[in-house]
């Protein structure tokens, strides 16, 4: 049975501005209603000892979709189950299977040691005696904080207190995990570190975990399947080497002394796409390839060989480097970037 | 009930840890706050020939003592109906709010074992005050301890349901939080000022003196700890006193209804997104 299950489930918030200046006239408006699609049909499981990613760029409803999960935000309709608990009836059990590492917070208690931090929340989320006690140091061993367990939180690094507010989730021994944006603003070495243990806990207890990101890197190191939201929406959804080849080298830019139409290019074997990019030295032709190896070396011979017989001349060769943005391009359609709509999502990165 | 109890132990363990580490810090405050209190005293006893006499005309012959009393009713009043509204803010800021929000115990029962602990501090690191200044100025204390255990039992409920009401509304209408600097500084004035003289006024103010949560708990204090609960030499307990039943009327009062309301903004905000967040 899934231990995270999203069914249809939308959300819209309505914000309200009294003299709140335009962005673009510079004039003040009395007041301003703006509505924002945070979530929109969203439907998605995980299964236990599985690793979800979301992606999507800043204010596409991915923090709204976490808080939903955790009970923070309760969405307009569809139904979230956590465990086969509905998180709008039955939100005590639900918030005791779930931990949350929430983005861009301190969360953890600065004039508290990490040891003091840990009791202190284990409390709060009923976790009690020597059971607590126990977990707490086995949690500090685990995460690599055993040496700092008595310094106190504002003397840590970046990289540590984030580490600790991975343990404050885990604290209750949930079945869920949240993390929203863990590695984000953090060094190479913690980033590792955090996607290391986050590994090993999601293959060795069995737990669900969902990880949102903008970084695609983290995700393809990550996660087991990937979801990608945008507006609220979510545009894909799929296992990640699925995801992986949408991001695999198939595009390549070829540069040439002038321009002939694309379509002269669609009939070679293997071509998929062909289009005219304006490129800082001149044009630049670039040539979508098939996913299979033998046939995308045929494919690029073969768009050579057509380049010598138009007459065109060849610069110079590149093999495209996908980026999230392109990706997103592709299975979206819009350009990946924040709108400033988005942005005013109540519970989104935009604000928190 | 339980979970009240749990994290209100956990709450008792973390305001202790912070106390030892930062021991400087709270024996300076109470070192500051007794200054500051003499040299009020100071100031109006000694410097203000004229407030002075003002005090002499109401025949009060505690009254350093009653005005020393009152500003720590006061500055109760304010820090517990500021512990909604301040440190929701500050614990929303820092993230710690959201893990109280995600705590299954609900907001409520930790804002109130939260609140629960923080007013034992305050009235223990007060009562020592009251009584070093008291001491100092030669006043004197009526100490009645079922009267005085049940006022400020009382006394906490119409706060904390007060601080509750206000708090939740925090929550939604963040602009709350400054309109609420300023009914602090009224219940603090009020606290400082109260005397059964001013609730001979005509009875809109009246009902609305009787309806503010700090003014029959300061005049209930001020007449156990000052007067020792004589009229004219007469022993009368505050049992009997009217203020006492607008005391008990306001605590179920202000609970039931501060507590409604934060239930209510809590759930309202999270249809509108801003639980945890300032």
């Amino acid at each position: 049975m899934a231990l995270v299950e999203l069914i249809n489930v939308n959300k819209h918030f309505r914000t309200h501005h009294l003299l709140q200046q335009d962005e673009m006239t510079r004039r003040r408006r009395l007041y301003k209603r703006n509505e924002v699609t945070a979530a929109q049909n969203i439907t998605f499981s995980i299964e236990p000892g599985e690793i979800f990613g979301l992606l999507g760029p800043n204010g596409a409803g991915k923090t709204t979709t976490v808080k939903m999960i955790s009970t923070l935000v309760r969405p307009d309709s569809g139904q979230v189950l956590v465990d086969g608990f509905d998180t709008e009836r039955q939100r005590r059990e639900v918030l005791s299977r779930v931990g949350v590492v929430l983005e861009g917070t301190r969360t953890s208690l600065w004039p508290l040691t990490p040891l003091e931090n840990l009791l202190y929340y284990g409390a709060l989320k009923n976790v009690r005696g020597r059971v607590l006690k126990q977990r707490a140091h086995d949690l500090l061993d685990f995460i690599g904080l055993q040496d700092k367990k008595n310094v106190q939180v504002r003397k840590l690094s970046r990289g540590q207190k984030q580490k600790l507010a991975l343990c404050i989730a885990l604290i209750a021994d949930p079945k869920v995990l949240l993390l929203d944006e863990p590695t984000t603003g953090l060094d190479v070495q913690s980033s590792r570190a955090i996607k290391d243990k986050l590994l090993e806990m999601t293959r060795d207890q069995g737990r669900a975990v969902l990880v949102t990101t903008h970084d695609m890197h983290v995700a393809q190191e990550l996660c087991d399947r990937v979801g990608i939201i945008n507006r609220g929406r979510l545009a894909a959804c799929m296992p990640t080497p699925e995801l992986l080849e949408q991001f695999s080298g198939r595009v390549f830019e070829f540069r040439v002394d002038r321009e002939v139409p694309a379509d002269r290019f669609l009939d070679i074997p293997g071509v998929l796409e062909a289009w005219w990019e304006k490129g800082a030295e001149g044009s630049l032709l670039a040539v979508r390839l098939t996913a299979d190896d033998a046939s995308r070396s045929d494919a690029l011979y073969g768009t050579v060989e057509r380049l010598r017989t138009l007459g065109l001349r060849l610069i110079g060769l590149n093999q495209r480097r996908e980026t999230l943005e392109t990706v997103f391009l592709r299975i979206t359609g819009e350009p990946m970037e924040t709108s400033d709509e988005e942005a005013e999502t109540p519970s989104g990165t935009g604000e928190s | 009930m339980r979970g009240f109890f749990l994290v209100m132990k956990a709450e008792l363990i973390r305001v202790f840890i912070v106390m030892r580490r930062y021991w400087f810090r709270t024996l300076t405050g109470l070192i500051i706050g007794y200054g500051m209190l003499m040299v009020l005293i100071a100031g109006f006893i000694y410097s203000r020939p004229m407030v002075q006499e003002g005090l002499s005309r109401l025949d009060d012959p505690g009254a350093a003592t009653n005005f020393v009393l009152g500003f720590i009713i006061g500055m109760y009043a304010f820090g517990v109906v500021g512990m909604f509204t301040q440190g929701i803010q500050g614990m929303a800021t820092t993230g710690v709010l959201e893990q109280l929000c995600l705590s299954p115990y609900g907001l409520t029962t930790n804002f109130l074992a939260q609140t629960f602990i923080a007013s034992i501090t305050s009235i223990l690191s007060s009562g020592l005050m009251v009584y070093l200044v008291s001491w100092t100025v030669g006043g004197v204390l009526h100490w009645d301890t079922i009267p005085v255990l049940v006022l400020l039992g009382l006394t906490f409920f119409n706060l904390i349901g007060f601080g509750f009401m206000v708090g939740g509304l925090v929550l939604i209408f963040k602009q709350v939080g400054q309109v609420a600097v300023i009914l602090r500084m009224v219940l603090f004035g009020l606290a400082v000022f109260a005397r059964e003289e001013i609730l001979n006024n005509p009875w809109p103010v009246r009902l609305t003196l009787h309806l503010l949560p700090v003014t029959d708990a300061a005049i209930c204090l001020k007449y156990v700890l000052i007067q020792g609960q004589q009229v004219d030499g007469q022993f009368q307990s505050i049992f009997l006193h009217p203020c006492f039943y607008w005391l008990v009327f306001n605590g179920c009062l202000w609970t039931f209804v501060g507590l409604a309301v934060f239930r209510w903004m809590e759930d309202y905000s999270r249809t509108k997104g801003t639980l945890g967040t300032y």
